[in-house]
């Protein structure tokens, strides 16, 4: 068992999130906000704006002309593009280094975070979920306690990985037997810490649903159904490979054949590139 | 050189100074094919088993399934003068989460793939490292045939 204050204290190394950040978040969790509602908020960031007419001008949205304004790119990309942008924007600074804890090298935590938010966006729409940027938003920083917990989670891997097969319990499960807290558990503190929603709490803290969960919540079952579907395809796989549990329930509570899963995959993977344009470019 | 193999992807060399290299396979499985007398190789990272899945995105890039992506993988060694009889053939990935039995067990779905293709075709697998729930990494040396594998958390090793 390690020191939990002391990982936890180490949570204030993170890069603090930008304070625009928790405005636009509520702004995403909130189905009947506005473009205006938006665009009162990032007209007067300038970093905000520069990155957006930077990443609405890659391929990944492939326009046919060039974006050099705001309200150009809000015409051309709509609220949701423009918010997704927004959200990868402010949540890309402590994402993108590498993990060496959980053997993930530079930007493989970054690219399966962003991977992860285009699926659960992809289901959430599918399942015509009115709450699609709240779905992103948690699958985009669901893994935030990773950040935190790969600090120690390097020298304890013999022993996790070695309780994970003699015990067939999962990776997450193990690292809380063996450090005293697992990555989602840190996340959650993580949340608390960065005043996100208590609901941002809950979807980041239990997006593996270990616990005992709510088999009528969607959106965690969108989330944790975008995790598995990551890990299965190898996105941001590291040292804790694909311990994790899987819930068929998630996948019947979603009403969604296996072929539907496949063809999800499959496109997701046409448009790979696409997504790793809008990695690094964001 | 490493030339980097993607998902649903596929690279065939002649070069003796490429390494093919395909990160971190979950439930995606990889094929290493290697003739030593031409020294000629071939790397496939394919995810799904079957194409009737969607026959237009099989067109468009037969590597994400097993059954076009094995056999476009071969022809294309052909091309290069590999032989099939003189192929040596490392297959690897196909992992499963926990308690993924039965219902969309696509890592099981890929193996299975695999070995009727193979079956039907007369290719014998050299070396297999399949299922368990890590995810793993494989390299090819295109100069000797010499094939690296890496699994979750540990250093690569010769195979």
């Amino acid at each position: 068992m390690h020191d939990i204050t002391k990982i936890i204290d180490h949570i204030d190394r993170l890069k603090p999130i930008p304070k625009v950040a928790h405005r636009i978040m509520s702004i995403a969790e909130d189905p009947l906000s506005s473009m205006a509602d938006l665009a009162a908020v990032i007209q007067y960031d300038q970093a905000i704006t520069a990155n957006i007419l930077k990443v609405a001008n890659s391929p990944y949205f492939g326009l046919r002309r060039k974006v050099d304004s705001i309200q150009q790119a809000i015409t051309y990309l709509g609220m949701d593009q423009i918010l997704d942008l927004v959200l990868i924007h402010v949540s890309g600074g402590n994402l993108k280094g590498g993990q060496k804890g959980y053997d993930l090298g530079i930007g493989e935590l970054w690219r399966y975070s962003v991977s992860s938010a285009v699926l659960a966006r992809r289901v959430a729409e599918i399942k015509k979920i009115r709450t699609s940027h709240l779905v992103f938003t948690a699958a985009l920083l669901k893994d935030i306690g990773k950040v935190v917990l790969s600090n120690y989670v390097g020298e304890y891997l013999d022993e996790i990985a070695s309780l994970v097969s003699s015990q067939n319990i999962t990776f997450r499960q193990a690292e809380k037997a063996v450090i005293g807290i697992d990555h989602a558990e840190l996340g959650r503190i993580v949340a608390k810490k960065w005043h996100f929603s208590e609901r941002m709490e809950e979807m980041i803290g239990n997006h593996h649903l270990d616990d005992h969960w709510d088999d009528d919540d969607i959106e965690m079952c969108i989330i944790y159904l975008a995790d598995t579907l990551c890990m299965m395809m190898g996105i941001g796989v590291g040292s804790d490979g694909l311990a994790y549990r899987f819930h068929r329930k998630v996948i019947q509570k979603l009403d969604l054949t296996e072929k539907d899963l496949q063809i999800i995959m499959a496109s997701f993977v046409e448009k790979m590139q696409e997504v790793e344009d809008l990695v690094r470019e964001a | 050189m490493n030339i980097v193999v993607g998902v649903s992807d596929m690279v065939v060399s002649k070069d003796p100074d490429s390494v093919l290299i395909t990160y971190s396979l979950g439930s995606c499985i990889g094929i290493a094919i290697y003739d030593p007398i031409v020294r000629v190789g071939g790397l496939l990272h394919f995810m799904l088993p079957e194409s009737s899945l969607d026959g237009d995105k099989a067109k468009r890039n037969p590597s994400m399934f097993a059954d076009t992506g094995i056999p476009y993988l071969f022809k294309s060694t052909y091309d290069l003068g590999a032989q099939k009889k003189r192929m040596r053939v490392a297959v690897v990935g196909g992992s499963q989460i926990l308690d993924q039995q039965g219902f969309f067990n696509i890592g099981k779905r890929n193996h299975m793939a695999v070995r009727k293709i193979f079956w039907k075709n007369q290719v014998m697998i050299d070396y297999e490292d399949i299922g368990g729930n890590g995810n793993r990494t494989i390299k090819l040396d295109v100069a000797n045939g010499n094939i690296w594998m890496k699994s979750s958390g540990q250093e690569y090793r010769k195979i």
